[in-house]
């Protein structure tokens, strides 16, 4: 049961704290309503962006899911802009 | 303009340098950008002084002016985040609006995995060496005499053990746990292994106290009053029930008469080992009351020094990071060692029990042997610092 998306942002391999950085970014182009699905393998991102959403005016945080992908851990995060 | 300069090129520091800074009282503000509910799991403690100040990097993103506004301009300030990224960002930013800001190289988990080795007592017949993890405030020992170690409540990190003994060109003879940890894994069975030691414990404590599980490790085991010679040391067991049922103090003493104790989670420096981890506080109490008041101290003068295996606060240590006392200054200065009837001592203590992490319990079936965690369940384990101590006292 995945979330509909509007943008996908690939943050694969980065390290704290560009995955937030660049979702930051990404949600600045968005239009209002939007939803942006990010793909990290930080683990770390996981508190972070229940943190930044309570920070963050306007983003919200819909969903957060773990999947494994070769053996790989994907944290997946969906952001809508709110604003 | 020199020293600025000279300051300016400092980009960060590692955990070495960080445990001198706190010892010494240099870092005087530490700001973790790290999500609060990490900051409030566990963080870096130095003296009393030093002040922490938590704010997220991304709040520094989201609304950088009154995040630096949480920074004192005119403070050095030591960044510090998970693994490093965050705080490296952080800095820059400070950086940029001419605040001395620098980061904790490699992150906070290269301060929780810091060991910190120094002598503590040298002595022409032998010496004993402490072994700090300060972010955990966990202690312990290395007595080295004519070429016999033994090995006093060792941490999970065994190399720096081997390492130390080594370098004197000994050998471990004796692997000593005064009782079964709940808040840190045993280096114990693993230096055993290693050495071909004898691991010793007293056989209370290979019983789970709350699972009443037996150990499955190989423990030699220990009764009140048994005697070992390491060396020119004799070692005398000092069954010391309380903390746990099985814990046990040693008490070395030197050839000229000079003792040194190692009293394990029994006497701290500014409190002692609560007797509540085993599930059992009103039972326990008076049994510790026992061994502190009338098991213990016939075995004691003034000047016997004595070496815990936790501290809860740096400033509990001297300038040059030893942590230990005379039990004369103990029994003036350590307000849990004032006189009190049973019955004072059974409500003070049960009056001040602090907050029982439930991973204790996992801990102790970890040293018993009953589970054995990969390297990243034993790092989450053993995160932040012990609460062994009673609060308050």
């Amino acid at each position: 049961m995945s979330i509909q998306f509007d943008e996908l942002l690939d943050v694969k391999g980065a390290k704290c704290p560009m995955p937030l950085v660049k979702s930051r970014k990404a949600i600045n182009t968005l239009d209002v309503g939007k939803v942006l699905k990010v793909v990290a393998t930080d683990r770390g991102s996981v508190a972070d962006f229940q943190g930044w959403v309570k920070t963050a005016k306007n983003v919200e945080l819909l969903d957060q899911e773990t999947e494994s992908d070769n053996g790989q851990d994907l944290y997946i995060h969906y952001l809508r802009r709110t604003r | 303009m020199a020293l600025a300069e000279i300051k300016a090129k400092i980009t960060s520091i590692n955990a070495e340098e960080l445990y001198a800074a706190l010892l010494e009282g240099r870092q005087r503000f530490i700001l973790d950008v790290r999500n609060a509910d990490d900051f409030g799991r566990w963080k870096v403690e130095g003296r009393a002084a030093l002040q922490t100040v938590n704010v997220p990097y991304f709040d520094f993103i989201e609304e950088e002016e009154a995040s630096v506004a949480q920074v004192p301009a005119a403070e050095d300030v030591l960044v510090v985040c998970a693994k490093e990224g965050s705080s490296e960002f952080v800095a820059d930013i400070l950086k940029e609006r001419d605040v001395n800001a620098y980061h904790l190289g490699g992150g906070i988990v290269t301060w929780g995995d810091l060991y910190d080795v120094r002598a503590a007592v040298v002595t022409d017949y032998g010496r004993i060496v402490q072994i700090a993890r300060p972010a955990r405030g966990d202690l312990s020992f290395v007595v080295i005499s004519d070429g016999e170690a033994a090995l006093i409540d060792p941490l999970r990190h065994v190399q720096h053990y081997l390492d130390v003994v080594n370098a004197a060109g000994a050998k471990v003879t004796h692997i000593f746990d005064t009782h079964a940890h709940a808040d840190h894994i045993s280096g114990g069975p693993e230096l055993a292994r290693l050495t071909g030691a004898p691991y010793f414990m007293h056989p209370y404590d290979a019983i789970h106290p709350i699972d009443m599980l037996p150990a499955t490790l190989p423990y030699t085991y220990l009764s009140d009053g048994q005697t070992f010679r390491v060396g020119q040391f004799t070692v005398k067991v000092i069954w010391y029930p309380g903390h746990t049922l099985g814990q046990v103090n040693y008490l070395f003493t030197g050839p000229t008469g000079e003792t040194f104790l190692f009293s394990g989670d029994g006497i701290f420096l500014r409190s002692f080992g609560r007797p509540d981890l085993g599930g059992q506080a009103a039972a326990w109490t008076p049994i510790l009351y026992e061994s502190m008041f009338a098991r213990l101290p016939r075995h004691l003068n003034d000047d016997t020094l004595v070496f815990p295996s936790h501290f809860s606060t740096l400033d509990e240590g001297d300038a040059g990071g030893i942590f230990t006392a005379t039990y004369g200054w103990l029994k003036q200065n350590n307000d849990g060692l004032k006189p009190r009837s049973k019955a004072e001592f059974t409500a003070f203590v049960l009056s001040h029990l602090p907050f029982f992490p439930p991973e204790y319990v996992e801990i102790k079936r970890v040293n018993a042997g009953l589970v054995q965690p990969d390297e990243d369940k034993a790092s989450e384990l053993e995160l932040g610092k012990n609460i062994c101590a009673l609060s308050g006292a």
